[in-house]
């Protein structure tokens, strides 16, 4: 028990790591974009006419604090993100970025996690069959509709359901809530709203994400399937899905919860085109919007910063739940050395 | 020596048998996994949609009978049907299919629209190997920033085209709003979303090898760092790393080189996947004895990694790399769709695919989805043969 304890340590504080690592590439990558905020705010003012100096910019700089230098102040962020959970202000809006946010990063997680069980409740029995059964028709067609998930483009896809159902039910389904509450308190009549509509996204994305999935439960499957110990209980009279369910599966989903968190980014990935033709109002379209439009360096920072969180964090919490069902994992990371 | 005298009650069709069964256990590892690949239907139907369009790709500027640039348009069939050519109409029967001449005019008598007319009377004939715009065979023109650099290899000049009509122009797949022969556009599209896809998984396959292969080889605390930088890159999501390298590309870049860049990015973000395969193969691979005995001999890690390691799972690494080929294709899509990728004087799949979205064309413009179906065939094909290339390589599958 002590050995797991320290597991749990172990991988947490490399989790802490990774996520510090990731917030150092990303906040490069915010500083690599053109124009720093000490620009845009004289920008607004040089509208008005005033004329702008290079001191102005250089006085406007030091009273925001972007002299200091660089590693100061990605210090100076991650800590105000670590310990008051506040990532500052959007200097395009001139908002709080957690206020701009709000609950829609929460919603755009809700919406990737949704998909991906989907995905993967699909994908399981799918690809367990497909790699274990005789039957080629079923099999093919199995796969074959699975696969044109990712093959038929997810945007198109939206646009002829909503094509469809503006003709059909005369209701685009775009948005994630109707107009009565857009902007109306939780109750239950918006939950039931919310999810009359967010089926549609968490749709889209899952059936693209199946592919993927299915994919590499199928390979897994039948790797394992050939091993002797699948051989030594069929000898023992075991047969069909117990057979599976009871040997081969258990070994081969390992790997597979191992990659939520991976999966979980992939899914996030889709999300901006999706959000852009569905018009949904969550962080998906707001860190689009951040990046290729506004060139909004903060929100579109934070945004991914939470996303890596997230990552992380399923990550930490699919490792140990591994270590919870197969001791072997953490035995091979702490005993061995 | 040979069998069949020493043993005479031995029919031809035992000996055939026996002669099989010989060929089978001496077969090389691609044989087998031919032979294996060959009995797989979907696999192998997947196989051939691939080599036709990869062919459509290769020979795309023969088979497509205009320039797909603005050169080639046709001014006067724009936004037009695809037009199929007829063998007979109420004029009468013709050997040589034949389509329509369409004119466009604007008048006080449309309303001063333009509005396309189609004469029935004046057909033109489809024929064979005419010769229209000038193309090369093997055209490699890169024009990198600095001037050393500069790729500019253009062999086989030819101006010859499978199709063609004898008067004004033929589209069989319709025309977009400035009159591009949408046929023509979705062969060189292909070939576009080949290149990058190609471009980008050689460079992530060659930088998986040497990261993985590093990692998996010497294993211990290097393994660990390695797999830690390896699993933050895999953690930061694609698209905003795509979005903040895009802002690097400079507005006066040419097309060519702008797409150059694309699949190298593209190449530089995909590799963690496939090192991590090769890290694994090759921790359980390492201890084998063979390998022991060529550190015995002192070869060089390279060496073996190289000489010994590789060579034992390339199967698994052909698998791999065919496997995400198409993920490569739909990175490209979806970059070109938010406008990030490549963008409009280059033909590629993902710019055909914007070209779609927008209401007019769902309405009015049907054959606009044409290239949609070769995008999604081309997807399908390359996840069905990469599909059937992993059982194949599988040396368990077999006894199914």
């Amino acid at each position: 028990m002590f050995q797991f304890g320290q597991f749990v340590v172990t991988r947490a504080f490399m989790a802490v790591i990774t996520l510090l690592t990731v917030s150092f590439i990303v906040f490069t990558l915010m500083e690599m974009v053109p124009a720093n905020c000490a620009e845009r705010y004289l920008s607004y003012k040089s509208f008005s006419g005033a004329k702008i100096t290079a001191a102005d910019i250089a006085a406007e700089e030091k009273r925001l604090g972007l002299d200091q230098p660089y590693v100061l102040r990605w210090g100076k962020w991650v800590g105000n993100v670590f310990f008051k959970g506040d990532f500052g202000q959007s200097c395009i809006l001139r908002v709080g970025i957690n206020q701009l946010l709000g609950q829609k990063f929460l919603l755009s997680l809700g919406i990737c996690l949704a998909s991906l069980i989907f995905a993967y409740m699909i994908a399981i029995p799918a690809g367990i069959y497909s790699a274990s059964s005789n039957n080629k028709a079923v099999n093919n067609f199995v796969r074959f509709f699975s696969y044109l998930g990712l093959a038929m483009p997810n945007f198109l896809l939206a646009l002829m359901i909503m094509l469809a159902s503006t003709i059909l039910f005369g209701d685009s389904l775009t948005g994630l809530f109707s107009k009565e509450f857009r902007d109306a308190a939780w109750s239950y009549e918006r939950v039931q709203d919310f999810l009359s509509r967010v089926w549609l996204p968490v749709f889209i994305l899952g059936w693209s994400a199946t592919a993927f999935a299915l994919q590499t439960v199928r390979a897994l499957m039948s790797d394992e399937n050939g091993k002797l110990y699948v051989t030594a209980a069929r000898a023992r009279g075991l047969s069909g899905w117990p057979l599976l369910w009871r040997y081969p599966a258990r070994h081969a989903l390992g790997p597979i919860v191992n990659s939520l968190g991976f999966d979980l980014n992939r899914v996030f990935n889709e999300l901006p085109i999706i959000a852009l033709i569905l018009t949904l109002t969550e962080a998906g379209a707001l860190l689009f919007e951040a990046l290729a439009r506004s060139n909004d360096q903060q929100l579109a920072g934070a945004i991914i910063f939470l996303l890596t969180a997230s990552i992380v964090t399923v990550n930490f919490l699919t490792d140990i739940l591994l270590a919870i069902i197969d001791p072997r994992v953490w035995r091979s990371i702490m005993g061995g050395n | 020596m040979s069998e069949a005298t020493s043993n005479p009650t031995m029919t031809a069709a035992e000996l055939e048998d026996k002669k099989n069964k010989e060929a089978y256990f001496t077969a090389g590892q691609m044989e087998l996994v031919w032979s294996r690949f060959k009995r797989n239907h979907s696999a192998m139907w997947g196989a051939r949609v691939l080599i036709l369009l990869i062919m459509m790709g290769v020979f795309a500027p023969f088979l497509s009978p205009y320039n797909p640039t603005i050169e080639g348009r046709d001014k006067t069939y724009q936004n037009g049907a695809p037009q199929i050519p007829k063998f007979w109409d109420e004029n009468g029967f013709s050997f040589r299919p034949f389509v329509y001449t369409h004119s466009r005019e604007r008048s006080a008598a449309t309303n001063f629209r333009w509005v396309s007319k189609e004469d029935r009377e004046a057909r033109r004939y489809v024929e064979l190997f005419v010769r229209d715009w000038k193309y090369n065979f093997i055209d490699l023109t890169l024009d990198l920033p600095g001037d050393t650099l500069d790729i500019d290899i253009q062999m086989f000049e030819s101006n010859l085209h499978l199709f063609g009509v004898d008067k004004g122009m033929l589209h069989i797949f319709g025309t977009d709003a400035p009159g591009k022969d949408i046929f023509g556009r979705t062969l060189h599209a292909i070939y576009t979303s080949l290149a990058v896809g190609t471009i980008g998984v050689v460079i992530s396959f060659v930088l998986a090898l040497f990261i993985g292969g590093i990692s998996g080889y010497f294993g211990g605390k290097l393994d660990a760092v390695i797999q830690m930088i390896t699993d933050a890159v895999r953690t930061i999501p694609t698209i905003p790393l795509f979005m903040a390298l895009a802002a690097f590309i400079p507005d006066e870049w040419s097309a060519e080189l702008r797409f150059f860049f694309i699949s190298v990015i593209l190449g530089l973000i995909g590799w963690p996947t496939l090192a991590r395969r090769v890290r694994t193969h090759l921790l359980t691979e390492r201890t084998q004895e063979y390998v022991l005995a060529a550190q015995l001999c002192g070869a060089s890690a390279a060496h073996v990694i190289k000489r010994h390691l590789l060579p034992s799972f390339t199967s698994y690494i052909i698998v791999d790399l065919v496997i995400s080929f198409p993920y490569m294709v739909l990175s490209e899509t979806a970059l070109s769709f938010i406008g990030l990728g490549l963008k409009d004087p280059i033909n590629s799949l993902g710019v055909m695919l914007q070209n779609v979205t927008k209401a007019d064309v769902l309405l009015n413009y049907q054959w606009y989805f044409i290239p949609v179906f070769f995008f999604m065939a081309l997807v399908l094909s390359f996840v069905f043969v990469g599909d059937g290339l992993r059982d194949a390589a599988d040396p368990y599958s077999d006894h199914k």
